[in-house]
């Protein structure tokens, strides 16, 4: 069975429209949508795009949300797991290029990336340091992509096993656990993908965020890089 | 006399200066006090029998120091401090790290269970409810809601 994973946190406005593109765009994937306590009614507007719905009784981050959507997987049988965020930014006909990109059976996960294609992304100049520093450091431990950030990415089962455990983070899973996947001698590659920008200013790129971000990816990436194979 | 002499002349007068009678009775009050707080706050049910050997074992440390001065010119002398206030001080501020690292620690611990607890409650819930993956399309939508 194949699912796409969407953490949603008061995403009412948005949810409907990255429903009906996946059921235009990829209806053999299964749309699970973890409701990670919204204030408004993200909600109804899963059911009524025909997802299955998971709702956290209060808001536990983006991390958790993410996880609950992996075990929930796990139990239900799901070979192929694609994430995708709520907010619209990524495109549901690239999932289908992530999927075909794990189907080969050479690789355990697959990142969208947003700078091996022809989209024209552009990143900020602070965020272009930081996500330079981060494949510089990924780099250092041989993983090698070009887009560590993605938060579109397409996994297996031994990724989901991984991700489940007690090291995911609750908050902001990037390099960290990208880097804990390559320890454990999973196969990670990357597929280029086109992404909008989010229509909502991200509260990571707000007041001290970035600090506390970059802060808590090197003491993360530290953490992980103890991780045996 | 050589500075370095003077120096240690001024800190034996230091360590051998009497600490006044009511600063010793305040401190085996506040030590009598922390105890007396701690066995009230277990009766009460306020506070877990599994938390208090430390505030125990600090009253006692404390009422041990003030009912006792050579103790504390002792402690004192042994952290190399000048006064039994400025070595109480010291030992003071050491604990309140060491106990803030441990409840952080234990805080840190909680947030995990209290997570996948919820992340438990989440799924169960939705697979009680009959929430079952299935495509667009495919039937009526399920839900999970705790």
């Amino acid at each position: 069975m194949k699912a796409v994973l969407i953490p949603a946190f008061n995403e009412e406005p948005r949810l409907p429209a990255v429903l009906e593109a996946l059921r235009r765009e990829a209806p053999d994937f299964v749309p699970i949508v973890i409701d990670d306590g919204s204030r408004d009614h993200t909600a109804e507007m899963a059911l009524k795009g025909g997802a299955t719905l998971l709702r956290h009784p209060f808001n536990l981050g983006y991390g958790a949300a993410l996880q609950t959507g992996y075990k929930f997987a796990l139990r239900s049988g799901v070979d192929l797991l694609v994430q995708m965020d709520a907010d619209g930014q990524h495109r549901p006909e690239d999932l289908l290029r992530l999927a075909e990109g794990l189907e080969t059976g050479k690789l355990d996960l697959v990142i969208g990336s947003r700078f091996l294609g022809e989209g024209d992304y552009r990143m900020g100049g602070l965020r272009s340091v930081g996500r330079s520093f981060f494949r510089w450091l990924l780099g250092l431990f041989g993983l090698h992509v070009s887009d560590p950030t993605s938060g579109l990415q397409a996994m297996n089962r031994s990724v989901l096993e991984l991700y489940a455990e007690d090291m995911f983070p609750s908050d902001y899973p990037d390099v960290d656990v990208l880097l804990c996947a390559h320890r454990r001698g999973l196969r990670v590659g990357e597929c280029a993908v086109t992404m909008d920008p989010s229509p909502r200013a991200s509260t990571l790129h707000a007041g001290l965020a970035p600090v506390y971000y970059v802060y808590k990816m090197i003491l993360s990436l530290w953490a992980a890089s103890r991780t045996r194979r | 006399m050589s500075p370095e002499e003077r120096l240690e002349e001024l800190r034996q007068l230091f360590l051998h200066a009497p600490e006044t009678e009511s600063t010793r009775l305040i401190a085996v009050g506040l030590s009598l006090g922390l105890i007396t707080a701690v066995l009230l706050l277990v009766r009460r049910r306020t506070l877990r029998a599994e938390y208090t050997p430390v505030w125990v074992l600090v009253a006692l440390f404390t009422f041990a120091l003030s009912a006792f001065p050579p103790l504390l010119t002792f402690v004192t002398r042994s952290l190399g401090a000048w006064t039994g206030s400025s070595a109480i001080f010291f030992l003071g501020h050491l604990f309140l790290v060491a106990i803030c690292l441990n409840y952080a620690v234990r805080l840190s611990g909680l947030t995990l269970q209290v997570k996948n607890l919820t992340q438990e409650v989440t799924v169960l819930r939705a697979q009680v409810e009959g929430a079952q993956p299935r495509a667009v399309g495919a039937g009526a939508p399920s839900v999970g809601e705790p």
